[in-house]
């Protein structure tokens, strides 16, 4: 019952989204604000009717209600209770549901947060998102039901892959959702922009806070979903630019652009058009993500099922944004007004010089991830681009990018004088070099490795000393305890996020340089050294989980006399689905990473087949990425944000023209 | 001044709709592979004999002045099963001359299942190791080539051969290879 | 304050803990060149029946089998590229993880070039245009210039 009446909610949830897509429309149209002022009530109640049926799909996977089409598919009554929750948006389906939840949930917020946004604006907003929110609700009911009934009901689920039984994975849709969604906040924004024609400084304000959230939301969606890769796959990999992982990334990377454009828009009341072109193009990369991973024309472990009509569906959702945005913006983007000039040599020029790479390095992630289809449409041949392609280009474009944020937040805004930088510069510089080669002296290692070394180092200085100049002004001691209370949280946001890329770029760069790999077979008491570490294959017994068998082993690992710890791989075998996985085990300590991976028994002389990898300073990669996510949540939280939302409400009743 | 780079983004995104288009439209699956091995000569290999059976050598191949069928299959794979049928059928109904190339098998049981479901094949050989498959450029059992009379692989087929198959692709492809010349 | 802290940034880097990167590397000179030529071989080969790994991370069957023969193909002294090519002839550029620099793939090659170019096009329009229509704006008069001049010095102090 519960479910037909969650089936009953999104239908009404779909005409309520038509209407806070047409009202305000009709509202312009008329010069009527009440019709205007509907939206807001549109945006709550959409909400309310879409958590309501989500809440109902969710009960009827807790509830294991195999009567339901899609529960009987994805989930089985033996899951822990956790993975029935996270097993709603494993598929397909349910991840729509998540998707227009995530939606609801951003109307929501901007209606409540922007009460002093000028109605106009505001309205016209929330009708964009009316009309995203119908394309996808109308999207969910007509291609995608997660409520149809099954007749006869099945008395046990069909199981769940149980690969996706992981914490990480189970719980990064959600965040990856926040992010993909929450672009379509400064998209709706930027369509309200090109409407009206208008898009002055305080425009840029609202925006911003909104391209923070996404791309914090993004940026751990992306970690915990490699995270889950590292772990589960077992191959000691955390990146695999697959076409998925790449769906999420380009949005990131536009993201990132965005975020570094809007400075300078804010500021300079510039480059106006180019950060709404970049937030079109962010919010249509999520469409895009969207597409590629559920049309089936491009082949990835990670796609959901496919299904043509499905894919027609999505290919009309980004004709009708992304091809009606882009339209809209080469026919309004020229009547943009601009404001000040800045000088190419200054804190914008660099940000532009950011925004070219970013631009360039997303555009080619596209060309990468889309080539494959452009030769199979071409030609009668078939190619792979694969992550040795990716890393050969890629990497040599964020080159000059890490270079530039190594000194950058040094230059003064609007016209830098390059005479008083020399010396900072070449203080960092030679400090990297002096710390490079001696690490190149105790050590081997290619050129690009050294090279990785360096610019984590270079970035490092850069951003420290930046901070460490601006605190240190102050003369005496209380001076600067003043100074570092009163340094903006942007500032400090900018910080913790640059000292989170030479974080990650050290930790990537060493796990991958210097991880060393062995595969053997083992029998009990057999020993494996790495690294100065022992390894002994102490014993392996039979365990039993809610829904797998599996053999578990001790290994012992002696890194010295005192310091002894243990680790369990696993091979386990899943009855519901026959099928065998290996659970690798991972000792993670600040500088190292430890990771067994126990392979297939060799029935006839008891050996197991066993992988083990040594990762330095692997755990870096994740503490740079949270530094990062830290920094935009620190950058949120910065007043100038709250104060642009708060100082309009002598302007809410604007006028309608 | 004219702003017509305003359009550059938009004329993009219209290309890359036509490439996504044309690809759901023609509903092709993207994890299909084409031969590269097409229009080559039948690669001179060696094969191992099964039991009683004729052994497959490059001779038959060659000397033979009419199209045939390679295919590549084992005992413990599923869909070869389905279409061993479909082989016997051509073989008797049709007359095609049909070698076989049997896949790292267990030799007792590829022998048991020719002994139950009867032997399609003129000759059969061995590839014990995979080794000689990955000469052909094949990716897994079931796989079929369509030779012509000179030995050179004219087609592939991937997976069972149906009925349907029978029907729409060899039958057709086989005469044109006869007329040919 | 700055001196201080440049002086005390050298110090640090002096006393730096060299015994994180003390251990040499001595696994990769025992593991044998063939064993590293493979290894680097697997990442540049696509698994062909699983989608989207390449040989390295793939169990399957025919992956393994492909592993063996590479592995094989090398011992024999067969040099890298040779066993590509022996295996592009049997499963096309299809199996090429990383893709070759032919004419079809030009445009792949080139394309993060051209992305980068149009930017700095765009960017050096931007800048230029700007001069154009800001030559136009009205400079400041002395007295003027003189008390900008003076609020700026009160700022930096």
């Amino acid at each position: 019952m519960l479910v037909e009446l969650g089936h009953f909610c999104l239908a009404l949830a779909l005409s309520v989204s038509i209407l806070q897509f047409v009202l305000p429309i009709i509202g312009i149209k008329l010069k009527s604000t009440r019709a205007l002022a509907t939206s807001t009530y549109s945006s709550y109640l959409f909400f309310c009717l879409v958590s309501f049926s989500f809440i109902s799909l969710m009960w009827a996977y807790i509830s294991s209600d195999f009567s339901v089409a899609l529960v009987a598919q994805n989930s089985h009554s033996l899951k822990p209770l956790i993975y029935k929750v996270t097993g709603v948006w494993g598929n397909h389906e349910g991840s729509l549901m998540l998707w227009i939840l995530v939606l609801s949930l951003y109307s929501l917020a901007l209606s409540i947060i922007g009460k002093n946004i000028p109605l106009k604006i505001k309205s016209i907003v929330l009708s964009v998102q009316g009309l995203i929110a119908s394309a996808f609700t109308g999207f969910i009911l007509f291609t995608s039901n997660p409520f149809l009934r099954l007749l006869p009901p099945k008395l046990e689920g069909e199981g769940f892959n149980p690969i996706l039984q992981d914490i990480g994975l189970a719980i990064h849709p959600p965040f990856l959702y926040l992010g993909y969604v929450g672009l379509s906040i400064t998209f709706s924004f930027s369509i309200a922009a090109l409407i009206l024609k208008q898009a002055d400084s305080i425009w840029i304000k609202w925006v911003r806070p909104w391209a923070m959230l996404s791309w914090t939301f993004l940026t751990i969606g992306i970690a915990l979903g490699s995270w889950w890769a590292y772990r589960e796959l077992g191959w000691g990999g955390w990146w695999f630019w697959d076409p998925v992982e790449n769906a999420s990334f380009m949005p990131w990377l536009a993201a990132t652009a965005l975020l570094h454009s809007s400075i300078v828009a804010e500021k300079r009341n510039t480059l106006k058009a180019w950060t709404i072109l970049l937030a079109l193009i962010a919010f249509s990369f999520s469409l895009l993500g969207t597409f590629i991973v559920r049309s089936g024309v491009l082949v990835s472990v990670h796609a959901f099922a496919s299904d043509p009509s499905r894919g027609i569906y999505i290919l009309l959702m980004l004709i009708l944004f992304t091809g009606g945005s882009l339209a809209l913006f080469a026919k309004n983007a020229p009547k943009l007004k601009s404001g000040n000039m800045f000088s190419p040599i200054s804190r914008e020029g660099a940000i532009v010089i950011n925004n070219i790479i970013f631009s360039a390095a997303a555009a080619t992630v596209l060309l990468g991830t889309l080539y494959p289809i452009f030769i199979d449409a071409l030609t009668t041949n078939k190619v792979s681009v694969g992550p040795p392609y990716f890393e050969s280009v890629f990497i040599p474009l964020m080159v000059p990018a890490i270079l530039l944020c190594g000194f950058s937040p040094m230059l003064t805004w609007k016209r830098a004088v390059f005479d008083n930088m020399y010396e900072r510069i070449i203080f960092i510089f030679i400090v990297s070099i002096l710390i490079t080669s001696f690490l190149i002296y105790i050590r081997n290692g290619s050129a690009m490795t050294f090279l990785g070394i360096f610019l984590s180092i270079w970035l490092f200085l850069g951003t420290i000393y930046d901070f460490f100049e601006r605190i240190l002004r102050g003369k005496s001691f209380n001076e600067v305890a003043k100074r570092i209370v009163s340094y903006p949280r942007s500032a400090y946001g900018m910080s913790f996020a640059h000292i989170g890329v030479s974080i990650f770029i050290l930790g990537a760069t060493m796990s991958t340089a210097y991880k060393t790999e062995i595969e053997t077979s083992v029998q009990i008491g057999d020993k494996i050294i790495v690294e100065n570490k022992e390894l002994i294959f102490e014993s392996i017994k039979q365990n039993q989980g809610p829904n797998w068998l599996a053999d578990v082993a001790t290994f012992r690992i002696s890194h010295n006399e005192s310091d002894i710890s243990f680790l369990y791989p696993e091979r386990r075998f899943y009855p519901a689905s026959q099928i065998n996985t290996s659970e690798p085990a991972i000792l993670s300590r600040l500088f190292y990473d430890l990771y067994i991976v126990l392979g297939e028994k060799d029935i006839k002389n008891k050996n197991f087949a066993v992988r083990v990898y040594y990762s330095p300073l692997l755990n870096f990669i994740w503490i740079g990425i949270a530094f990062m996510a830290f920094g935009g949540i620190l950058s949120l939280s910065d007043k100038k944000h709250r104060v642009s939302y708060k100082t309009l409400r002598k302007n809410r009743n604007l006028s309608i023209k | 001044m004219k702003k017509y780079y305003y359009y550059i983004p938009l004329i993009t995104f219209i290309l890359l709709i036509l490439f996504f288009s044309r690809q759901l439209f023609l509903n092709k699956d993207p994890s299909h592979l084409p031969s590269v091995m097409l229009d080559e000569s039948f690669p001179k290999l060696e094969f191992n004999q099964l039991a009683k059976y004729n052994l497959l050598t490059i001779e038959d191949i060659f000397s033979y002045d009419k199209p045939s069928l390679v295919n590549v299959w084992a005992s413990w794979c599923v869909p070869c099963k389905i279409e061993h049928a479909n082989l016997m059928l051509l073989k008797n109904k049709h007359s095609i001359r049909i070698y076989g190339i049997n896949y790292k098998d267990n030799l007792k049981k590829a022998d048991e299942i020719l002994n139950l479901d009867g032997n399609p094949f003129y000759s059969i050989g061995v590839d014990s190791s995979g080794r000689i498959a990955i000469n052909l450029g094949v990716y897994g059992v079931p796989e079929t080539f369509i030779l012509d009379r000179n030995g050179k692989i004219r087609y592939r087929h991937v997976g069972p051969i149906l009925e349907y198959d029978i029907r729409e692709t060899i039958l057709p492809i086989l005469t044109k290879l006869e007329q040919d010349d | 304050m700055i001196k201080l802290f440049k002086y005390a940034v050298i110090l640090f880097l002096c006393s730096a803990p060299s015994s994180l990167y003390s251990q040499n590397n001595t696994n990769l000179e025992s593991n044998s060149l063939v064993l590293q030529q493979a290894k680097e071989l697997y990442e540049e080969l696509r698994c062909l029946v699983c989608q989207n790994q390449s040989l390295l991370e793939s169990e399957a069957p025919l992956a393994l089998d492909l592993k063996e023969l590479i592995k094989e193909k090398l011992k024999e002294g067969k040099t890298k590229k040779e066993v590509k090519d022996f295996l592009v002839e049997r499963y096309g550029e299809f199996i090429l993880l990383l893709p070759t620099l032919s004419l079809q793939n030009l445009f792949l090659w080139i394309g993060p070039f051209i992305f980068l170019f149009i930017g700095i096009i765009f960017a050096y329009k931007f800048y230029t245009n700007f001069n154009r229509s800001s030559n136009k704006t009205k400079t400041l008069n002395p007295a003027e210039k003189k008390n900008v001049q003076k609020i700026l010095d009160e700022k930096l102090e």
